[in-house]
């Protein structure tokens, strides 16, 4: 019954361990999809101002810098 | 800069947590009464002060942001919210895997796990009002606004529930009883632990504060390309 | 990034509106101008009926699927009447705190409140008057409905068990006025209110459902059970100054 208990005391405290580093793991890949989500966001974003027409550019890249 | 910072506490982060994991497997002995499962304490408890530390350090940098306007006190407040979210998460999870053992059941009405719970709830409906909303002060102002509210209630909500209820154990770090039921080579590993997880916390919120600053770039670029 | 801080005016500092300053006389002044507020809402819903009725129906409803779920026959469960009480009241409570603020929406009222020369904290506590009001007047009826299909004789305890109900509505009633003021320029109102409101509200419900329990039990209050008093008390006044002194930041862009 000892040995019994104890196996499923160290399972748990296995099952215990994976969970917690898994939520962590989640979230570091939540985060890091994200991360790469926004880069092509801005990717894009920075590509509109490329196709403006010349005019457009010039004010467009005064009032950024 | 900031990303290399990051990157350096991570790494610290990870050798202490590899050092602790060392020491908590194979020099620390059995706990007399709960054997192996006591080891869950070194995450859980950890877990639950990182993320209470987070929600009231975004408390304050709630008012600091309503007081100066300044968005960037908003992003670091609404990443701390997030990540303390999960800690209070793994908290909840590797308290219940802990309650299986010990007490026989998943989840019990206890005031602690209770008021975590209504916390996690609180903060997760402040993660969703901000999704909610478009414009970037408007969203900064009421998730203040409600930040605000969330951490009062916090604190009365904990009390409350503490005088209706009462199973989790007691304080046990030599800290709160003045000589401690805890062995204090376990409370050395305990303490490295938090800041382990303290370190880890951080590195987080430095990279998710980044993720804060582009998605803002992106929407005034956005709105500049517009105006055009 | 200079373009941002221009285009959403960070790098200017908000100009307010000139307002009187704070004197001896302006929280008389704030009070008046908050029951100028409650007086427009409480005719409006004395033509209409529209939140009281909905919210008193509602109630009455729970009430009868709770008789289902409990048999309120059996002497155990008299012991859950007063969380069963409270229950109902906060999920009526959100049908009226709901109406609160999104029945200025329509024609653009909200902003002409705003543009105002009325404080936003007296728009706020008005408000919160109003539901106050209407939430007493449905937990009420549903306490004559609650006596005879519970057979609970809760008018041997009018006194303290008035106390109660008035010290946790008032608590209800800000709370409702306080989230509704957040939400109500969402699109997802009606989703976000509920989650927002309810778990703030958990303290309150507990002393009140302990409380009201007690007196449902034909017992007076122990030593024990003025800490819920007192934390009602705590509630009522922390979340009121909170609401007061936030009004400004959730109303006024």
């Amino acid at each position: 019954m000892e040995g019994f208990m104890e196996a499923r005391n160290l399972t748990f405290l296995f099952y215990g361990f994976t969970a917690a580093w898994a939520i962590l793991l989640f979230y570091v890949i939540t985060l890091a999809r994200r991360g790469a989500q926004l880069k092509k966001d801005l990717e894009q974003v920075k590509r509109l101002f490329q196709t403006a027409p010349e005019e457009h550019r010039e004010r467009i890249e005064e009032s950024v810098r | 800069m900031r990303d290399r910072i990051a990157i350096a506490l991570a790494g610290a982060a990870a050798g202490l947590l590899a050092w602790n994991l060392y020491k908590m497997f194979l020099v620390l002995p059995d706990e007399a009464m709960q054997g192996p499962i006591f080891r869950i304490l070194f995450f859980h408890a950890p877990a639950a002060m990182v993320g209470m530390t987070g929600y009231f350090v975004a408390l304050v940098l709630s008012i600091l942001y309503l007081s100066s306007n300044q968005l960037r006190f908003d992003a670091l407040a609404a990443s701390i919210i997030e990540v303390s979210l999960v800690f209070s998460l793994i908290n909840i999870v590797t308290g219940s895997i802990w309650a299986r053992i010990i007490w026989g059941v998943w989840w019990t009405w206890d005031y602690r796990l209770t008021s975590q719970l209504v916390c996690i709830l609180i903060f997760a409906a402040y993660l969703m009002l901000r999704r909610g909303i478009d414009e970037p002060t408007q969203r900064a102002r009421l998730s203040s606004a409600l930040c605000i509210f969330g951490c009062i209630d916090v604190v009365i909500v904990w009390k409350s529930i503490e005088w209706f209820r009462n199973l989790h154990p007691g304080p046990v770090l030599s800290i709160r009883t003045g000589g401690g039921h805890m062995d204090p080579a376990y409370e050395r590993v305990f303490y490295w632990n938090l800041l382990a997880l303290l370190l880890v916390g951080i590195s987080l919120v430095l990279i998710r504060t980044r993720q804060e600053a582009t998605a803002r770039e992106i929407d005034s670029l956005r709105r500049l390309a517009h105006a055009q | 990034m200079q373009h941002e801080r221009l285009l959403l005016g960070e790098a200017k500092t908000p100009e307010r509106l000139a307002r009187p300053a704070f004197t001896l006389a302006t929280p008389l002044r704030e009070l008046v101008q908050a029951w100028w507020i409650a007086r427009k809402d409480l005719a409006i819903e004395l033509r209409t009926k529209e939140s009281v009725n909905a919210a008193g129906a509602f109630a009455i409803t729970i009430l009868l699927m709770f008789s289902f779920a409990f048999d309120p026959t059996e002497a155990e469960n008299r012991a859950y009447f007063g969380g069963l009480l409270w229950l109902v009241f906060a999920f009526a409570g959100a049908l009226i705190f709901n109406r609160g603020f999104a029945r200025e929406l329509p024609n653009e009222c909200l902003d002409a409140l705003l543009a105002s020369p009325l404080s936003p904290s007296s728009l706020l506590l008005g408000k919160a008057i109003s539901i106050f009001a209407m939430l007493v007047l449905v937990e009420f009826a549903s306490l004559l409905v609650f006596g005879v299909f519970y057979d609970v004789r809760w008018w041997r305890h009018a006194g303290p068990l008035a106390g109660v109900f008035l010290l946790a509505t008032w608590g209800i009633a800000v709370i409702g006025a306080v989230f509704g003021a957040l939400t109500v320029n969402l699109r997802l109102r009606e989703l976000m209110l509920p989650i927002l409101v309810y778990p703030v509200l958990i303290p309150l419900l507990i002393a009140a459902t302990e409380l009201s329990g007690t007196l449902f039990q034909n017992q007076p209050f122990s030593s024990d059970q003025l800490l819920w008093v007192r934390l009602l008390i705590v509630f009522d006044v922390v979340f009121t100054a909170l609401a007061a002194a936030l009004a400004e930041t959730i109303l006024l862009n």
